[in-house]
């Protein structure tokens, strides 16, 4: 790239690296500009009204359901959230969903990054630099055309359960994590690495004691993706789970779409009821998340 | 970039900080896993057989449910898990690639189901006792739709549970309210239209953002009018439909001019509103009629319990003798072919087709029974259609002979919006050539 | 998705930029092996057999069934190219590319655009800063079908009101055949903007303020300073985002169905919701395979390209 680049890398090196120090647009000096201010309050509005609306939503009867839609309820229907309880067996399908996350979660965080590390430190050979274009191309692949074949596959080799969609999550993101882990790994300096091997590291303590610590802040990026994905996903576990008992929130979701109508009122409380664990979860880590998430970026 | 200093602090930091959050979420969800275990079923004694229970009716669950249980009572060496699966058509098609076809199925008896069957996925049910038992008229709509021929002649791969009719339903407070009465020619529909929008009342309330309610008039009109064996001679000949006897050109004319007639009269803002909107439209009597059939009742009702509604036939032509019903089997009962539980399963469906059950489910979600000798629905909101069903004056839903790869509930949608019929029904020609060039090897009953 | 910026180098010298890897040649080399440990093997072996068992087969079989009639059930037979030759006389087909194309390349910009402003505000003193940046990031962890359901709504109801109120002419967006498409984009673009919100933001918090802070001495304005200063350092991951946007927005499906499913009519067709809708409710699945290994070639040649243009932009910064 330009040198500038350089310029800008070695000023930031030579400072302290302080990511809460904030970063003036405008070079002037001064107080908060009250003006952006607002205008960002204005925009994130159109983040919030949504999420105002669905709450409102969930607490109407079915016959509030006209005008704007912004209307307080006339009288508030908490029996919604009782019937997407009981509709939904939510219990049942929440531990599903729990579990599956997790496990996919976690696996992708210890398996992609090994992988990413192996072939990070090894581009200059040719087989690693294969797969690496190997895993990359996986990127462009769209879902359609693997999805019968799965289909099948994973009933032949009874992955057709939570296990088999935990190892289809983690096998499915490692094109992507891959693509990114590389990229951030390639910027820890191996002095580190063959400071550890001096020490008579295994190459596979030098991953997990050196390398794996230092990946923390993209394990989160990783880490939130994956959760996301894995949470509000339809389509896999639709074709893939075989067992109706193993069926997530999504699919149990579907029960409020009838042949013809859905039944608004009781699949918005459901909806809810399935967001609130996810926002809880982001609430709690999000400070984490968008500094891991903009950490792990920069490299 | 990395400061060796401040980045072996930070490992350490991120380290304790990654384990630590793996710990708390590990603990946590196995918290949540001990306070809500205990809801998975446990499943096989022995001696019990366990049926799996494709439904594919999310409104149906609770009467399934109830139907269960009585069965089970009486045959306590079975045991029935209903699963009522999301999106009927993926999954159909999932567990058939799998090769777990469920053993006892209910489907909505339409193209899908045709081709399904034309596959020889389900079991054949013509030795079934209850077999004997369907009305013949409504049995003839499920073979017209097709079924595995190996040979032996064609078998009977879907008993009927439950039929639908389609008609125009009305609101008899507003029809008495005006002085107007059922019309039983198409002059007397449009009469009535032309009443109702004098008055200031819509005549139809229409819901074009769901393109599939434009399917109905279709149906009835281009069922009524079409001539006999359309299908059959539009599928003789191939790819080649602009050169030959029948085309949708040629014989569908008339037919859409009515519908576009009949569109015209729709509410203001009927593009933009969609079919819940319309039932609840309906259920506060804000339009006159409403296009859609029976099975709307029940939707209409759980906006306004003790909504006005009545129903009648489509009035086609100026001859009141011609007119007829559209019904549909609206659940259909099936086993899987190569089923493990072959004996269960007929148990199963024989009890399922026992009148009594017909008849409750019935009167729960307004449908009608398609038993001989059954009891009327007696439903004074299908009063109107009760009559023809039970004469058998009947014919079955016209788009399930249109392949499911032709887009032509998105067709009609743009029909009725503008208003064009030559381009519609060009349209359909054209599609219905490129389908036919591309599975003509393929829909021969294999 | 995420963007990457350019491999920074390990020491920050004035050498050009070079990988880190490549640095390590001798490194490796000194540990005392002449080969690569064979415990690199051990950690990318299972990984690349189970991925090739779990994906690459099934795009193999893919691309097979694409050379039959097969229905995804019962009994198939081969037919060769004739599903390839079907494709490109099928209009449907065709409409559904130029559609999706012309959807993806508006989306992207305006994700790219809208993400990079809002990023820019948010880098800036403004107050509550993490608390809008938490809000920002919302509509990543909603589930399509509420924000179908709601956007639907809004477009239905609310906005016409809105518009109607304040004297201008109000329809319902998503039921008109040439504009349906606007209503999708906004709904995407609002999803879409949350994460490349954060990702942008972090690009922008790798520019050192010392570089504003001597162009405001210098007198710059704050149009310039994005300019010269801004827009050149984050331009590599403006391009890995652009890619990486276009890439996701050709594969729409979700927003459609929840929106539109197709309509009005045919006009917002996207090339996944045919395949879907073809291959497997309308039982036409070798043909509609088919178009899915032709939407691959085309999903690849179109990010080789705008790679290609892009970082050749990126070089002349």
């Amino acid at each position: 790239m330009s040198s500038t680049i350089q310029g800008a890398e070695a000023l930031q090196t030579t400072t302290t690296p302080t990511p809460k120090r904030r970063r003036r647009l405008d070079g002037g000096t001064g107080g908060t500009n009250w003006w952006l201010t607002a205008l960002i309050a204005v925009c994130s509005l159109t983040v919030l009204l949504p999420l105002y609306f669905t709450i409102v939503t969930s607490l109407k009867t079915p016959d509030q359901l006209g005008g704007t839609g912004f209307e307080l309820p006339t009288e508030i229907r908490w029996q919604n959230f009782v019937d997407a309880y009981q509709l939904t067996n939510f219990p049942q399908a929440l531990l599903n969903t729990a579990l599956i996350t997790v496990g996919a979660v976690v696996l992708t965080l210890v398996t992609n990054s090994l992988v990413a590390y192996a072939i990070a430190r090894n581009m200059h050979k040719k087989f690693f630099r294969g797969l690496y274009f190997y895993f990359l191309a996986a990127i462009f692949v769209p879902f359609p055309i693997i999805m019968l074949p799965v289909v099948k596959e994973t009933a032949l080799l009874g992955l057709d359960t939570p296990v088999g969609l935990v190892l289809l999550y983690t096998v499915y993101g490692l094109s992507f994590n891959i693509f990114i882990f590389t990229a951030y790994i390639n910027s820890i300096p191996i002095e580190l690495e063959e400071a550890a091997r001096m020490d008579g590291a295994s190459t596979w303590g030098v991953f997990w004691k050196v390398v794996f610590p230092l990946l923390a802040p993209m394990n989160a990026t990783v880490g939130i993706l994956t959760c996301v994905w894995a949470w509000n996903d339809f389509l896999l576990p639709l074709v893939i789970l075989s067992d109706p008992s193993a069926r997530t929130l999504p699919l149990a979701q579907f029960v409020f779409q009838g042949q013809f109508n859905t039944n608004y009122t009781v699949a918005f409380a459901s909806y809810l009821m399935a967001l609130a664990p996810l926002l809880v979860v982001y609430v709690i880590a999000q400070k984490w998340v968008v500094s891991g998430v903009m950490r792990g970026s920069t490299k | 970039m990395f400061d060796s200093s401040t980045s072996r602090r930070r490992q350490k930091r991120s380290r304790r900080r990654d384990l630590g959050r793996l710990v708390a979420g590990t603990l946590g969800v196995a918290l949540i896993g001990a306070v809500l275990t205990g809801c998975s079923t446990s499943s096989s004694d022995a001696g019990v057989t366990t049926l799996d229970f494709f439904q594919f009716k999310p409104e149906a669950v609770q009467d399934f449910a109830d139907i269960i249980t009585d069965f089970e009572a009486e045959n306590p060496d079975i045991r029935v898990v209903q699963n009522a699966v999301p999106d009927p058509d993926t999954a159909i098609r999932t567990l058939l690639v799998k090769n777990k076809v469920p053993d006892v199925l209910t489907l909505n008896v339409s193209g899908n189901f045709a081709e399904l069957a034309r596959a020889c996925v389900f079991a054949d049910l013509s030795d079934e006792p209850s077999a004997d038992t369907v009305n013949p008229a409504v049995q003839g709509i499920v073979q017209d739709l097709g079924s595995c021929d190996r040979g032996s002649g064609q078998e009977v791969n879907a008993l009927p549970f439950a039929n639908n009719a389609s008609g125009i339903i009305y609101n008899p407070d507003i029809f008495a309210a005006q002085g107007v009465e059922v019309p039983t020619t198409w002059t007397e529909l449009i009469a009535a239209a032309d009443t109702f929008e004098q008055a200031g009342i819509a005549p139809f309330y229409c819901t074009m953002k769901d393109a599939w309610t434009a399917g109905p008039a279709f149906v009835n009109l281009g069922g009524a009018l079409m001539p006999d064996g359309f299908f059959d001679d539009l599928r003789a000949e191939g790819s080649d439909v602009e050169g030959g006897a029948v085309s949708f050109s040629k014989d569908f004319g008339p037919a859409m001019d009515k519908e576009v007639q009949l569109f015209s009269y729709c509410q203001d803002d009927f593009a933009s509103r969609d079919y819940n909107a319309g039932n609840l439209a309906f259920a506060n009597g804000e339009s006159a009629m409403y296009l859609q059939g029976s099975y709307a009742i029940p939707a209409i009702r759980a906006n306004a319990p003790d909504a006005s509604i009545g129903t009648f036939p489509y009035p086609v032509t100026e001859n009141a003798d011609d007119r007829i019903a559209v019904s549909g089997v609206d659940v259909g009962l099936s086993i899987g072919r190569d089923t493990p539980h072959e004996e269960e399963a007929q148990r199963f469906v024989d009890y399922l087709m026992s009148p009594e059950v017909v008849q409750a489910y019935s009167e729960s979600q307004s449908t009608f029974s398609p038993l001989n000798d059954a009891e009327p629905n007696t439903d004074p909101a299908l009063a109107g259609l009760e009559p023809y069903f039970t004469s058998g004056r009947i014919i079955g839903f016209i788009d399930h002979q249109v392949p499911a790869s032709i887009p032509l509930v998105n067709m009609l949608q743009t029909l009725v919006i503008t208003g064009d019929v030559t381009e519609f029904l060009t349209d359909l020609d054209d599609e219905w050539s490129k389908v036919a060039a591309r599975t003509t090897t393929q829909r021969e009953g294999k | 998705m995420t963007a990457t910026a350019p491999r920074p180098t390990t020491d920050a010298g004035p050498e050009g930029p070079t990988r880190a890897s490549s640095k390590k040649h001798a490194p490796t080399r000194r540990a005392g092996q002449g080969k690569t440990p064979r415990a690199f093997y051990w950690m990318v072996v299972p990984a690349v057999v189970i991925f090739f068992g779990l994906h690459t087969i099934p795009v193999v079989t893919g691309m097979f069934f694409s050379l039959t009639n097969y229905a995804g059930y019962g009994t198939w037979s081969f037919v060769g190219l004739s599903n390839y030759l079907n494709l490109f006389r099928d209009d449907r087909v065709i409409a559904s590319y130029l559609f999706t194309f012309g959807f993806a390349i508006v989306s992207t910009i305006a994700v790219n655009v809208i993400s990079l402003a809002i990023a820019l505000g948010l880098n800036s003193r403004i107050k509550f800063r993490t608390a809008f940046r938490g809000i920002f990031f919302i509509p990543y962890v909603l589930a399509i079908l509420i924000i179908g359901y709601v956007f639907n709504y809004l477009f239905a109801n609310s906005f016409p009101t809105i518009l109607q109120s304040i004297g201008l002419p109000g329809a319902n967006i998503l039921a008109d055949p040439q504009w349906a498409w606007v209503g999708i984009v906004i709904t995407t673009v609002w999803q879409a903007c949350a994460f490349n919100v954060i990702l942008y933001l972090a690009g922008l918090q790798t520019i050192p303020a010392e570089l504003y802070e001597a162009a405001g001495i210098d007198g710059a304005s704050s149009w310039r300073q994005f300019r010269s200063i801004t827009f050149p350092l984050i331009g590599a991951y403006f391009t890995i985002n652009m890619v990486l946007s276009f890439k996701s927005f050709l594969q729409v499906f979700d927003q459609i169905v929840a929106l539109t499913n197709g309509g009005p009519g045919t006009s917002t067709e996207s090339i996944a919701l045919v395949i879907f809708r073809g291959g497997f409710q309308g039982g036409e699945y070798g043909y509609q395979m088919a178009n899915a290994v032709l939407y691959l070639f085309v999903i690849i040649l179109v990010s080789f390209i705008q790679l290609r243009f892009l970082q050749r932009r990126e070089a002349s910064f």
